[in-house]
């Protein structure tokens, strides 16, 4: 929680969103198992033990990726971030979604503790959540992907295409966890393939 | 298939007719003159002999430089005014005595003197001095009103009006002859011969011209194009046009003439001739287009009602050359269905035989085919174009050899061709001739070859390979024997080893010729070849390698694969090291598919408001259909092409699009259509994206892609009837009571929908869909809904045959009820949405898109519905106004909701229920439904109530349901004798809290169904609340997060 005091507040809240999101899906993937154990280390992180990653691309990868998404977070652009998993024919097994509603009216992060009880609340209940546990996840791959209200005017080159197909149904949706707070509220929900859906 | 696009478009102005507008109007003739004045400003030269008017700046300004003045400008101005001063001195003391009485005679009147002149210009000075005149030693528009001359050098005749401003131009013995009368003279009758011969009926056009003038005075938006059409050369074309007033033939030549001899009154005259020179623009260029074509946009304010004519995109179509060549292949795959199949034998001999393929291209046919039966005409230069008007700015399509020899080609236009070969004969299409040549050039080929594969209408490629042919140039020439016999047009010849080859064969063999290339001598032959030769290579490739110095095939082939490859992409280098070689694998009989179908108009489009543009769209969109229907093939993605003008001029080519922006927009639908009505709604949403001021558009096109097969895509009959349910269902959807049947209906359609958008997934046959419908229909009629709780609206809008159904159910009784109800019929605003089906992309674009389709079209019916509402951005509806979003919400019927749902439910359904007061119910700190459930008269209310109040501060529902599990049975209803008000209430209750909660804490709600499934096991009453509530919880879930929930 390194911040400088000369951030607009709501850089500084864009900010402690990604750095969030990022514990939130390095503990997704971890929990997945999609690499193995020693691939993380223990960390603490507002007072609980999360996990980080030790691997400096794999780190890299959701450091940077959510970086990226400082500046859409604070114009309210992004939608939901995902994280997708998908098999090796490309179609996605699982994907959990991050819908984000940034309240840009709301200003500075409260000192209060709300917010950060709320996060806490969010990580515990993360770690215990069913779906994340089970079902084995051999030669998976993921990708984080951000799902945008509208397309951003630099629709550049920056931006990667997704590997990931579409469904065909719409999905099912199990909700992990949801935390209302100022200056941002976060849900996380599963989606899974539809039964009809052709795997 | 564009067609039309302007080529060459060559900057040489339009050669302006002008007016020769001396006014007599003298009261007038001042501001009409400076009207005029402003208009003509564009015509660039002036040849004003001393114009140096007041304000005109000099360029030896070096020269002044000791003077008090500080530039000639100054210098002549001063020079001016003490010329006046002078004349004004001299005037007090010459003038007549008895002028008070009487205005003196050149009163108003301004002369300027242009050279010799008898009695000289100091002596007419005098008599404007005497007669009250004015006389300027200078030339100004300004305060001139006659210029005096004997005799006009030859280039200032020939350029009048930059020299007379448009002021009347008189002989001096007018001057004389008012003194002599005593009073001002008409000046007409002594206007310069040289002049007179031209504009003999001056006066009334002047009159014209100056009521003309005055329009645009008080509308300058008009200006330009009015006077454009005053001005300018009037009509591309006059004679190859059916003409239906014969009397304006001589329009465009004399107009002069024309004017003077009929009309009753000179403003009449104007509109008409105004009208008729927009008829006349309207109709030039498009060969038996007699009537209004468009839509020129103001060019004329009044007289001008012509709305677009509604045949234009048809017409345009069948007078055009590549709409033709584009439409060409499917009729000959009509004709000759077995040849668009290639041959399987075709390809295993490729490499150990030798193959053989001739490539035959007709010579010019376009041109030869029409000439083919006036053999006086081939030798002489002869095109075809639409328009025959030597002055015209109608393309050249295609030239024959003698034309071309003058330099002649296609792309040109008329008048620059005809600048380069005075004797060059334009003759017009002719299609049906086309048609019929192009299939006797077929049945030829198939007589004498297997292995055809069509290129275009009049080219074609066999493979002769597996024919016993000793000698492939006797076979090519004998086919050439037979269609010059046959058709008598001509055709060239290329034989070689391949594609390829052949057709560079062919190139050389031009025209009427043979070429045979034997694999030996095509080393030699590519050798020398300029690159700009080979297929594939257009300008912008040309111009590449002409950086790197390659000129030649022979010099291409230095150049090393790996090296293309890093310069021009793995595609491009393996096409350009291959073909420089003379390799070319294709084999013949193969006819691609064609991905993409559309069309495209970039000529004649001038809107003149939102409507015309509609209509124009509409005609489009049945074109398009025409067309998939033709491909047989349905698609998924639409583009909506738009040319924008860059400039506010007119194009060089007549109605032409000229220098345009292009815009575009696309969108994908998850079922593939050719349907004209869905076609026009996608087309009008993708329309309204452009924001686009309709004046602007100069070009539109529509494409279709993601072609497929109509076969594939089974619809049947079913899709027509439900459509026809669609399109009743609709407008009843701002009500949120329905009938019980349209729940089924939709339930049906939307199955549908998911037929048609993955039918490989899940194909089933029409006659599955029927079923569902009969079956539905079935469990249904069983149990209605009481009459009164039937809504009039909707009945009244149900298609005749459905009334009456539902009219048999209800024996008879139904009418009777219609009857007593009045209709109101207000306008019914509905909102239709498409999805938007992104593909994989990594910023969902959806909301945006989604947000203007639905406000642009919110007038339109629903005839087409989203698969599922996943398609559908939330946040979209949350904005629209209550009764819509009601309406959008009911019409996604619950996949995955149980089929056959509890009566109670239905009725619920059908009832009449405030949802426009909606979430009331949570409105408040203590919300509201606690007080109304407390003082209701219902055990299970009240007991909600209560656990409100007992759970304390956290106001969830989900806590409220969890303490209920600790209440007995009793309290949650066990005994199932609850009245069903008290079931609507507790949905009511869920559905608020659904559509408060949903977006914002999904686990809340999900929670709350949980704890309500395990509650209804224990409760009949309950179960009932949670089947009902259900659907609605899945469709806000599909709403706002595009999937269902897992409960």
């Amino acid at each position: 929680m390194v911040r400088k005091q000369n951030q607009s507040p709501e850089t500084e809240a864009s900010l402690f969103l990604v750095e969030f999101l990022e514990v939130a899906i390095t503990s997704i993937v971890f929990l997945k198992g999609i690499y193995p154990i020693g691939a993380f280390e223990r960390r603490r992180y507002m007072n609980l033990v999360v996990h980080s990653a030790r691997h400096p691309k794999l780190h890299r990868y959701i450091h940077d990726s959510l970086i990226d998404l400082v500046s859409y977070l604070q114009q309210g652009m992004v939608e939901r971030v995902a994280v997708i998993f998908f098999n090796a024919a490309k179609i996605p097994i699982e994907k959990f979604m991050f819908k984000i509603n940034v309240n840009r009216s709301h200003g500075a992060i409260m000192e209060d503790g709300a917010l950060e009880s709320s996060m806490r609340a969010f990580l515990i209940k993360l770690s215990q959540s069913e779906p994340l546990t089970k079902a084995s996840s051999q030669g998976w791959k993921w990708e984080i992907a951000a799902y945008f209200r509208s397309l951003p005017s630099d629709n550049g080159d920056r931006w990667i295409r997704t590997q990931a197909l579409q469904w065909q149904q719409p999905p099912l949706i199990t909700p992990i966890k949801s935390m209302k707070a100022d200056p941002f509220s976060v849900q996380l929900y599963i989606e899974h393939p539809d039964l009809l859906e052709p795997i | 298939m564009s067609s039309d696009s302007s080529h060459s478009a060559k900057s040489a102005s339009n050669s302006k007719r002008s007016f020769n507008s001396t006014n007599s109007n003298q009261s007038g003739a001042n501001s009409f003159s400076k009207n005029k004045k402003e208009r003509v400003g564009d015509s660039g030269q002036k040849t004003l002999g001393m114009a140096w008017g007041s304000g005109s700046r000099s360029s030896s300004r070096s020269s002044f430089r000791s003077s008090p003045f500080t530039d000639f400008g100054s210098y002549m101005e001063v020079k001016n005014r003490k010329l006046h001063e002078q004349f004004d001195a001299e005037a007090s003391i010459s003038s007549h005595g008895g002028s008070g009485s009487k205005k003196p005679v050149f009163h108003g009147v301004s002369i300027y003197v242009d050279g010799y002149t008898v009695p000289s210009s100091q002596e007419l000075r005098g008599y404007m001095l005497k007669h009250g005149g004015r006389f300027e030693n200078y030339f100004s528009r300004q305060r001139v009103t006659h210029i005096i001359c004997s005799n006009l050098p030859n280039s200032k005749v020939k350029n009048l009006r930059s020299f007379s401003c448009g002021l009347p131009v008189v002989k001096p013995t007018w001057v004389l002859d008012c003194v002599v009368a005593d009073k001002l003279l008409n000046w007409a009758p002594y206007q310069l011969d040289q002049l007179a011969s031209e504009t003999n009926n001056q006066p009334k056009l002047s009159a014209i011209l100056g009521l003309r003038s005055n329009l645009v005075a008080c509308d300058p938006a008009n200006a330009p194009l009015t006077s454009d059409i005053n001005i300018s050369e009037v009509g591309d074309s006059a004679e190859d046009i059916k003409q239906p007033n014969q009397e304006y033939e001589a329009f465009e030549h004399d107009i002069c003439d024309e004017a003077k001899d009929k009309e009753p009154s000179c403003s009449n005259k104007c509109e008409n001739e105004v009208e008729e020179t927009n008829e006349r623009r309207r109709c030039s260029d498009i060969q038996s287009i007699t009537q209004t074509l468009s839509m020129i946009s103001g060019s004329s304010n009044k007289g001008h009602s012509t709305s677009f004519d509604p045949n234009f995109v048809e017409t345009y179509f069948k007078n055009s050359r590549l709409h033709f060549i584009g439409t060409w292949r499917n009729r000959y795959r009509k004709r000759f269905p077995s040849s668009s199949r290639p041959s399987s034998s075709s390809s295993a001999s490729s490499t150990c035989h030798r193959n053989t393929i001739i490539h035959i291209d007709m010579d010019c046919f376009f041109v030869s085919v029409v000439i083919r039966n006036r053999p006086g005409l081939w030798d002489k230069p002869v095109v075809v174009c639409h328009s025959d008007n030597p002055r015209g700015t109608s393309e050249i399509s295609s030239a024959n050899y003698p034309a071309r020899d003058h330099g002649v080609r296609a792309g040109l236009f008329v008048r620059d061709a005809k600048a380069c070969c005075p004797h060059l004969v334009i003759v017009p299409y002719d299609f049906e001739a086309y048609e019929e040549v192009a299939d006797q050039f077929y049945s030829i080929l198939h007589k004498h070859c297997n292995k055809v594969q069509a290129m275009s209408c009049d080219e074609a490629i066999l493979d002769i390979t597996d024919l016993d042919v000793d000698d492939p140039q006797v076979l090519a020439s004998l086919i050439r024997k037979e269609i010059f016999d046959t058709t008598r047009c001509t055709a060239s010849v290329g034989i070689s080893n391949n594609i390829l080859m052949a057709r560079l064969a062919t190139k050389s063999a031009k025209p009427n010729g043979q070429c045979y290339l034997p694999p030996e001598k095509v080393n030699d032959f590519l050798k020398q070849l300029p690159i700009k030769a080979l297929p594939g290579i257009g300008r912008a490739l040309e111009e590449k390698l002409k950086g790197r110095h390659v000129k030649t095939c022979g010099e291409l082939r230095m150049i090393s694969k790996e090296s293309l490859q890093k310069d021009f992409g793995p595609k491009t280098s393996d096409m350009l090291w291959n073909h420089c070689r003379g390799i070319d694998n294709r084999l013949v009989g193969i006819i691609q598919e064609s991905k993409s179908v559309g069309a495209e108009v970039n000529w004649g489009v001038r809107f003149k408001d939102s409507k015309d543009s509609q209509v124009f769209l509409l005609s489009l969109c049945k074109e398009v259909s025409l067309r998939l229907h033709g491909c047989g093939a349905r698609g998924r993605t639409f583009t909506l092409k738009l040319k924008k003008r860059k400039t506010d001029e007119e194009p060089v080519k007549y109605m032409g699009c000229g220098d345009c922006d292009n815009l575009c927009h696309s969108l994908t639908v998850p079922m593939a259509t050719d349907d004209v009505d869905v076609l026009k709604r996608i087309t009008k949403q993708l329309f309204s994206q452009f924001h686009i001021d309709v004046k602007e558009i100069r070009g539109v096109g529509l494409h279709v892609t993601k072609l497929e097969s109509a076969d594939s895509v089974k619809h049947g009959n079913e899709k027509s009837s439900l459509r026809s349910w669609l399109a009743s269902a609709s407008p009843s959807k701002e009500k949120e009571n329905k009938d019980h049947k349209l729940v089924n209906i939709l339930h049906i359609v939307d199955t549908k929908n998911q037929i048609g958008g993955s039918h490989h997934h899940q194909p089933r046959s029409n006659a599955d869909v029927g079923n569902i419908l009969s079956n539905q229909e079935a469990n249904h009629s069983s149990d209605v809904p009481p009459l009164s709780d039937l809504d009039s609206d909707v009945l009244e809008k149900l298609p005749p045959e459905i009334f009456s159904e539902i009219n048999d159910i209800y024996s008879g009784k139904l009418s009777n009820f219609m009857s007593k109800h009045k209709l109101d019929s207000n306008g019914v605003g509905t909102s239709s949405i498409l999805p938007e089906y992104v593909e994989g992309v990594a910023a969902e674009s959806e909301p945006g898109i989604i947000s203007e389709n639905t406000a642009a079209s919110s007038s339109q019916y629903i005839d087409m519905m989203p698969s599922a509402s996943s398609h559908i951005d939330p946040s979209i509806i949350q904005e629209l106004p209550e009764e819509i979003k009601n309406g959008i919400t009911n019409l996604f019927p619950a996949h995955s909701a149980p089929q056959i749902r509890s009566h109670d439910h239905l009725v619920d359904q059908v009832k009449p229920t405030d949802h426009s007061s909606s979430h009331q119910l949570w409105v408040g700190n203590s919300p509201q439904w606690v007080e109304k459930f407390k003082s209701s008269d219902s055990q299970i209310l009240r007991f909600f109530s209560d656990m409100y109040s007992g759970v304390g501060s956290t106001h969830r529902l989900s806590s409220v349901l969890l303490k209920s599990f600790s209440a007995n049975e009793a309290c949650l209803g066990g005994k199932t004798t609850e009245c069903d008000d008290t079931v609507r209430c507790l949905c009511q209750l869920l559905k608020d809290y659904v559509d408060l909660e949903l977006e914002s804490d999904l686990e809340e709600i999900h929670t709350c169904f949980r704890l309500l499934q395990r509650l209804s096991g224990r409760s009949k009453f309950l179960l009932q609340v949670y089947n009902t509530t259900l659907p609605h919880l899945q469709t806000a879930m599909r709403e706002n997060y595009g999937g269902s929930l897992r409960v």
